[in-house]
Order: structure tokens, then C-alpha cells, then sequence
């Protein structure tokens, strides 16, 4: 009874305490979300999506070349990370998990997967930018791409790794050659995680501001011209926020807004398809 | 049943996983159209014999295999066997059921697609012929579209058996298929081992005695990397020729 009442207590307190650290962390996230909303939806209108960024001072404006370069950006950051995130990914999960090309890109990987985004910017700068001496798009969606590549990579090969051994015997037991039962059986299986580990790096990308701040820069016009400087929504928020202009803060917070809104999307959709895939 | 005229023979075979030694020294031959179960304690080698058969260990560069396993007449062993080739003809059930991640009609065609070019209704017909020989058919014949997944864990095992089935080995090994299920499940799976004999050569491992004395011909007691003793399964229960088959089956041991 003693030892009852004993474990009883102590799982009051353990109760307490991770309830407490839970409600902590959900404080300030409420707050954080109230503020972007309360500050934000103030800002919505119709010229948000239909004007381009204003000079200082003017009374109207709006953001569309920066969702329409940010859209951009991130889609063709996305297009070229997750194949060869995938395909890395697969090297490492079914070809390459004791070898030492294996280990050493897993360790590789790691690291950039780690690496802080700024850092990845100033190396795309280093790379692209200062030597074709000017700021342009492509380099913003080469520096998203390489933020892209290793979650891509890290979540392939740990849903490949998740997949039991014995379904992989199994397609070979049929005779199926490697290849086949990597693309027709194991990708399958893991299909649902693939997915979520792109959506998250989506999620990831669209908000990153240290990385296009030394590569696609901004752009206060309208263009889609990859060999240019490009309006994006991080880089302006970060412009129009510091700004003294009322006007412009306006916009960031409406801008802040959006992306936010865009990221719950995709972590909606992200979880939505995960217990679609896994009701079959 | 003629054992003298064997489809598939281990002569003087020894199996390696990495530096230890699996499979000592296995004689014996399997006769078209027979079962047979291999029994004994866990871990004796009763699936590292069965997995030699399909050349399965192909896939684990540490894994080693010497002497000769014949397949009418050929030997599996030889470096120009096509595997691919060779695991058309020689199918495999596994212990816990491992449905692909598609529908159950591709889980079907996935491996006739494999080894054949067939025409969208002669594929209808081969998915339909190995559903009914897995006793499967009516259970599923309105959800052919429907997650191999979905089914219960016997339907899945059938399911299984079923793809096994459809490529048309000549042989078929199975690896406990059975215990991971239900007793009804489990009655239903040895009753299709049975239909299934008529057609196809049968390897099953068991680790019930039971099982193995209901539905084999043929019997072989392993016991740590040996095969104690082989015969037909009536004589090796009820008069084993060695002493340690007699301990274990009549469970004094193991
Ligand atoms: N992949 C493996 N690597 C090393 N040893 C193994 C491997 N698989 C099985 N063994 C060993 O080989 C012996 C036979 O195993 P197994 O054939 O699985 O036995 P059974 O199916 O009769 O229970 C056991 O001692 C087991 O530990
Ligand atoms: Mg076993």
C-alpha cells in the first residue's frame, strides 16, 4: 500500500511537471500566433495580392511580386532537392548503409543538415553570386535547394530504414531485380514519409531569410527573370519591418501572416496524407 | 512418390553465415509433388536450409554456401544460375505476411508481370486462377482494388501464397507459415497444403509437431546444424530410427 501511494505520488509530480513544461511551450506560442494574427489580418486586403511593393510613403501596395517570387523560388528549390534527396536517400538506405561512400555521405549530410542557413547562403554568395558579380533568383533557389537536399535525404532514408526486411525478400523471392523492388516496393511502403519529410522542408524553406538575403536579394518590381534579383515575402518582411515607415510594417506583418498560414497548411496537409496513407 | 527420382537434392551441403557454421554436411532428396517438413528446436537451422533453396542468401555477401543442392539435376549452387530465373520457379512464403503496399490484384500480377507479357484479360484470368487455388477468391473477388493490407492476417498469409502461386513455380517453401495466425486461419492454411501438393513440390518449415505429421510426407529432425533424420513422415513418428528424434518428438526435449 506504502509503495502504491508511493509510485501514486510520484506520478502526480512527473504528471505536474510535464504539464507545466507543456503549457509553457503552448503560452508563448499562443502568444506568438495571436500577435501575427491580430497584427497581420489588419493588414489583409485585396491589393496585397494584386499591387506590387510600394515605395516608401505611399498609401496603397501590396506584395505580389514577393508571394509570386517566394512561390518561385521555393517550387524550383523543391523540384531540384527532392529527386536528388530521394535518390541519395535511397543510395544511403539500400545500397549504402555499411559502406564507406555510404557512412561518409551520411556524415556529410549530417553536417549540412545541421549547418546553420546563413552559412549556406554566404557559400552560394561565395560561389555563384560573386562571381557573375549580381544578385539573381537562381542563386536564391540553388541556396533553398541545399537546405532542401539534406532533410530530403535524411527522411528518405530513415522511412527506407523503417520498412521491414522481410517485404524486401519477399519481391526478391519473386525474382525481382534490385531496382524493382526498391522503386515498385520499398519507395512504396514509405511513400507516406517521403512525402512528409518534403512537405516539412517546403514548410522549412518558405520562411528562410538568411540564405536569399545574399543570393536573390529582393526586388521592389515586378519579374520573373531567374538572372535577376527577386522579390521574395522573408526579405521584404525583414526590409519593411525594420523600416520606419508605418505603411511598409504594415506589410510585414501581413507578409508574416501569409507565411504562417502557409506553413499550418502544409503541416495540416502533411498530417492529413500521413493518416490518409496509413488507413490505406 | 518416388523419392529415388528426386526433384531437388542436398549432397554433401554445408552453409556459412560469416565464419559460423550453419548447415553441416546435409544429405537428402525432396520427390516431385510431396511435402516436406522440416522440424525440430528453434534456431537448429530449419530456415537457413529452406533459404538455400531459393538462393535467398544471395543477398548477404557473408553468407556461403558449399557442396550440392540439384534441381533436377542442375546445380542451384553453380555461378551461372539466373536467380531471377530460378525464384520464378521455386516460390516463397514467409512467417509474418508481407503483403506489398498495392492493391491485392497487383500484389498478384507483380511478380507474373515480372517473368511474363500477358494481356490485360489473360492477366485478369492468372490473378483470378491463384486467388481460387489460395482458397482466396470469394473473400476478395469484389475488392480486387482494395489495399493487400486490408485483409486480416489468414486472408493476408493466403494473399501471399497466392502471389507465390501465380508465377507457376514448380516448387513452393514455406517458413512457419502459419504461426503467426489464429487456429482457423491455421486449419485453412493446411488444408490448402494439401490441394496445393497436387501441383507443386512443397517445403515447409513447422515448429509444430503436429502440423508436420498432419500434413508432410516426408519428415527431417534437425537438430544444431545437422539433420538427425529424414524419412517418411508416418515412420518418423512412430518409429524413429535414432534416439534423439525420440526425445524430441516425444517432447522429453526441446
Ligand atoms: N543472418 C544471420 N547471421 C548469423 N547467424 C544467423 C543468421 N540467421 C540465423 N543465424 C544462426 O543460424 C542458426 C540457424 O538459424 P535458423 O535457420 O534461423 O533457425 P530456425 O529457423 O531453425 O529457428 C542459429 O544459430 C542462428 O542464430
Ligand atoms: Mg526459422
Amino acid at each position: 500500500m506504502n509503495l502504491l501511494m508511493r509510485r501514486k505520488l510520484i506520478n502526480r509530480i512527473a504528471l505536474t511537471l510535464s504539464m507545466g513544461a507543456m503549457l509553457f511551450g503552448l503560452f508563448w506560442l499562443t502568444w506568438i500566433l495571436w500577435t501575427v494574427f491580430d497584427l497581420g489580418v489588419s493588414g489583409l486586403s485585396l491589393n496585397l495580392f494584386t499591387q506590387m511593393t510600394p515605395p516608401p510613403g505611399a498609401s496603397d501596395g501590396g506584395l505580389l511580386n514577393a508571394i509570386a517570387g517566394s512561390v518561385l523560388m521555393v517550387t524550383l528549390a523543391t523540384l531540384l532537392g527532392t529527386p536528388i534527396g530521394i535518390l541519395a536517400g535511397v543510395y544511403l538506405a539500400e545500397y549504402g548503409r555499411f559502406n564507406v561512400l555510404g557512412q561518409t555521405t551520411r556524415f556529410i549530410n549530417d553536417l549540412l543538415l545541421s549547418a546553420p542557413s546563413i552559412v549556406i547562403g554566404l557559400f552560394v554568395y561565395a560561389l555563384i553570386v560573386a562571381n557573375t558579380g549580381k544578385f539573381s533568383a537562381w542563386s536564391g533557389v540553388v541556396a533553398l535547394a541545399l537546405i532542401v537536399l539534406p532533410v530530403v535525404v535524411r527522411t528518405t532514408e530513415n522511412m527506407l530504414q523503417l520498412v521491414p526486411n522481410t517485404l524486401r525478400e519477399a519481391a526478391f523471392a519473386l525474382g525481382a531485380p534490385k531496382r524493382v523492388v526498391i522503386s515498385k516496393v520499398t519507395l512504396r511502403a514509405a511513400r507516406a514519409g517521403v512525402v512528409t519529410g518534403v512537405l516539412l522542408a517546403i514548410a522549412r524553406i518558405a520562411g528562410e531569410t538568411a540564405p536569399l538575403l545574399f543570393t536573390a536579394l529582393s526586388n521592389q518590381f515586378w519579374t520573373l527573370n531567374l538572372n535577376e534579383p527577386m522579390a521574395n515575402l522573408p526579405v521584404t518582411i525583414f526590409k519593411f519591418a525594420m523600416s520606419p515607415f508605418v505603411e511598409w510594417q504594415q506589410l510585414a506583418w501581413a507578409g508574416v501572416f501569409l507565411i504562417t498560414l502557409g506553413v499550418l497548411a502544409l503541416n495540416i496537409i502533411a498530417r492529413v496524407f500521413l493518416r490518409a496513407e496509413k488507413l490505406n | 512418390m518416388d523419392i529415388a527420382n528426386a526433384q531437388l537434392e542436398f549432397r554433401n551441403f554445408n552453409f556459412y553465415y560469416g565464419k559460423f557454421h550453419a548447415l553441416k554436411n546435409i544429405n537428402f532428396r525432396m520427390a516431385r509433388h510431396t511435402v516436406t517438413a522440416f522440424i525440430g528446436p528453434s534456431g537448429c537451422g530449419k530456415s537457413t536450409l529452406l533459404r538455400t533453396i531459393n538462393r535467398m542468401y544471395d543477398l548477404y555477401p557473408d553468407q556461403r554456401a558449399e557442396g550440392e543442392l540439384l534441381f533436377d539435376g542442375r546445380n542451384l549452387l553453380a555461378s551461372d544460375i539466373d536467380v531471377s530465373i530460378l525464384r520464378a520457379k521455386i516460390g516463397m512464403v514467409f512467417q509474418k505476411p508481407t503483403p506489398f503496399p498495392m492493391s491485392i490484384y497487383d500484389n498478384i500480377a507483380f511478380g507474373v508481370r515480372l517473368h511474363e507479357k500477358l494481356s490485360v484479360a489473360e492477366m485478369d484470368e492468372r490473378v483470378e486462377w491463384a486467388l481460387r487455388k489460395a482458397a482466396l477468391w470469394e473473400e476478395v473477388k469484389d475488392k480486387l482494388k482494395q489495399s493487400g493490407m486490408s485483409l486480416s492476417g489468414g486472408q493476408q498469409q493466403r494473399l501471399c501464397i497466392a502471389r507465390g502461386i501465380a508465377v507457376k513455380p514448380e516448387v513452393l517453401l514455406l517458413d512457419e507459415p502459419t504461426s503467426a495466425l489464429d487456429p482457423i486461419s491455421t486449419s485453412r492454411i493446411e488444408e490448402l497444403v494439401d490441394e496445393l501438393k497436387k501441383e507443386f513440390t512443397i517445403v515447409i518449415v513447422t515448429h509444430n509437431m503436429q502440423q508436420a505429421a498432419r500434413i508432410s510426407d516426408y519428415t527431417a529432425y534437425m537438430y544444431l546444424g545437422e539433420m538427425v533424420e529424414f524419412g517418411v513422415t508416418d515412420e518418423l513418428f512412430l518409429k524413429p530410427k535414432r534416439k534423439e528424434t525420440e526425445d524430441y518428438i516425444t517432447g522429453r526435449f526441446g
